[in-house]
């Protein structure tokens, strides 16, 4: 402990050197602790975004693989109808519900403005099945379904575009010239992992979107609610064995539909995110070894400085184990307060960024403790062969040493 | 381990030769001494510069190793000791003076003067304490906090012999402990040398070329060319 003390107290002697030393060590773990965090942050941004669009949601698209392995035409074929997302929603026993969409642009107009953005025809069952909420009014029904009504439902942002503070349910909006009177207002949903704003568009019923303003009868996507996480599974064998029954495909034969569980895309993204995480700190790390080698320089060029001192010391009667405890003690002392500095720096950096950009930037406390310690332990390690050439000093020597 | 502690420690050494090899070259330093200090005797070692008398002096203090003979502490050979253990019984048995006084630079005095017991494992407060009552007893005590850059040479030589007496050794070894100070602090540090050696009975060893100084110790031992020279 004594030694430890005389090491510290050696450091007090030469602030300037000292917090230099430590800087090499500072910068290092902070850049890990923030890149680290926001490598964190990223993931719980994208795992959120997937989350939003709503849990236990399996997605069907069209489009064949050929037996290359390459994919047609994904997403863009014809092969996938409303009559398909009713016999999932009907016949899937792990499946609570399920609904067509459909999507196209257009320009939308309201008495005031203009905007160009998404219509999306999708069936009244797609806002639970998407776990999205309305902001105000109502959505649409069975009913207007059937009867291809003219009534949209606005995204906030289409809202705001087009009526600014007005209240818009019970106006009307034109899309492609025709009137639609609008009966609710979508809840904010934000970005789609795909990176599209989900709030920017205006939904309207299947059927109307199909035969009057695209003049079509596939749609372009199912989305299909499992009963629970864990029948996720389940629910996609089921769709396939429902699908491939009704397009009349053979057992062998290709399916020309695709099913995704966003379960299996959060896994993607959590493993993706995770070496984005490794990969960061590995880059981090370079400046942390680099600092290391800051404190094997100053510790070499501390032993050699202070070489007389040393040999006045072992005529004291400091033993060579003496000798390596207190520049080994320096060493760590060095590499710790420097490591502390960073990560507090580093927490810092983490919420300055938070509160300019507005990123998600959770502390990552156990990185954290862990970088500390480890830029504690390596920064020791770099001095250990200095403090050991000092402890192995011939005590004559050192003493005549000028 | 610890041959003991303060007063009086014999020094006997046996037929000590000291080679020194500069760049593939042999400097013989000692050719063949033997020589006995009994315990709380004060001895001047004499003889002109590169004469030997300081690796003389350094071969008793163990801070380094003959090439060939033995040094013995109260008849315990001691030279063969490990670095270790030769750092152990530097701390407790013996005390050096220096001609350009070794403090550590940047140190206060009383931290200098604590430096042995620290190493001794002395507690603390105790250290403190003990340090205190040194540097009084060298006429510093109201220098403790003076880093050697703040004090003249003959005040730095006196926190150095409240150093070297702290872990109150048997065996006190001055090498030229006079050689940077004028005159009167000579003169001083002379002083304080004998009386701390009569009041402790510590067993004293003076290098010097000055036979001025030589005459206060009560035997004289001549070195020349790294051998003995005939007494007189």
């Amino acid at each position: 402990m004594t030694l430890v003390i005389l090491g510290m107290r050696s450091l007090l002697r030469n602030p300037y050197r000292s917090v230099l030393t430590s800087l090499g060590i500072l910068i290092g773990v902070l850049s890990v602790v923030v890149l680290t965090g926001i490598a964190f942050g990223a993931k719980s941004l994208v795992l959120r975004s997937i989350q939003n669009l709503g849990p236990n949601l399996l997605v069907v698209i069209p489009g064949s693989v050929t037996d290359s392995g390459a994919q047609v035409g994904g997403g863009t074929d014809t092969t996938l109808t409303a009559e398909d997302a009713q016999a999932i929603r009907r016949q899937c026993p792990d499946i609570w519900n399920a609904s067509g969409a459909l999507r196209t642009a257009a320009q939308v107009q309201s008495p005031h403005a203009n905007w160009s953005t998404v219509i999306l025809g999708a069936e009244p069952s797609y806002l639970p099945v998407r776990d999205w909420r309305l902001a105000r009014g109502g959505f649409f029904g069975e009913e207007e379904e059937r009867g291809m009504a003219r009534v949209a439902v606005l995204g906030r942002i289409v809202a705001t575009r087009l009526f600014g503070l007005e209240d818009p349910v019970g106006k009307f909006v034109q899309i492609n010239h025709s009137p639609f009177r609008v009966i609710g207002i979508l809840s904010s949903k934000g970005q789609s992992p795909m990176g599209m704003n989900q709030d920017d568009m205006v939904v309207v019923p299947l059927a109307t979107l199909q035969s009057q303003i695209m003049g079509v009868s596939y749609v372009g996507v199912i989305l299909a609610a499992a009963t629970s996480p864990d029948r996720v599974d389940a629910a996609k064998r089921e769709i396939r064995g429902i699908l491939r029954l009704r397009h009349h495909i053979p057992s062998g034969g290709r399916s020309d539909f695709e099913i995704q569980a966003m379960s299996d895309i959060s896994k993607t993204a959590n493993r993706i995110s995770l070496i984005l995480t490794v990969l960061l700190a590995l880059i981090a790390s370079i400046s942390l070894i680099v600092g290391g080698v800051g404190i094997l320089n100053i510790m070499l060029v501390s032993v050699r400085e202070r070489t007389r001192e040393i040999g006045i010391r072992m005529a004291i009667g400091a033993r060579p184990r003496d000798i390596l405890f207190q520049f080994l003690s320096e060493a760590a002392a060095l590499s710790f307060f420097g490591a502390l500095a960073g990560g507090v720096g580093g927490i810092l950096f983490l919420d300055g960024i938070h509160l300019l950009v507005g990123w998600p930037t959770p502390i990552p406390w156990e990185g954290l403790f862990l970088t500390v310690a480890g830029a504690t332990l390596l920064g020791t390690l770099f001095g250990l062969y200095p403090a050991w050439s000092a402890s192995r000093l011939d005590p004559m020597e050192a003493l005549r040493y000028e | 381990m610890v041959v003991r502690d303060g007063p009086g420690l014999s020094v006997r050494l046996e037929a000590v030769t000291k080679i020194y090899t500069v760049s593939g070259e042999e400097l013989p330093a000692l050719r063949g001494i033997s020589l006995s200090i009994p315990a709380g005797e004060s001895v001047a070692i004499v003889g002109s510069s590169g004469s030997g008398k300081s690796t003389l002096l350094h071969l008793m203090g163990l801070l380094d190793r003959p090439t060939s003979g033995a040094v013995f502490y109260d008849n315990r050979r001691v030279d063969t000791l490990s670095p270790s253990e030769r750092a152990v019984l530097r701390n407790r048995s013996v005390g050096f003076v220096f001609q350009n006084f070794q403090l550590i630079p940047r140190t206060s005095a009383i931290e200098n003067v604590e430096l042995p017991l620290l190493y001794r494992r002395i507690p603390a407060r105790e250290r403190r304490e003990r340090a205190r009552d040194l540097l009084a007893s060298v006429g510093m005590g109201d220098r403790e906090r003076h880093t050697s850059s703040q004090l003249s040479g003959g005040q730095q030589q006196r926190v150095a012999i409240a150093r070297a007496i702290a872990a109150s050794p048997g065996l006190l070894l001055a090498d030229e402990p006079t050689g940077n100070l004028d005159s009167r602090s000579s003169a001083t540090i002379l002083d304080l040398l004998l009386s701390l050696q009569s009041r402790f009975s510590t067993t004293l060893v003076l290098v010097t070329h000055d036979m001025e100084v030589a005459r206060h110790a009560q035997t004289t031992f001549r070195v020349r060319d790294g051998l003995p020279e005939d007494p007189q």
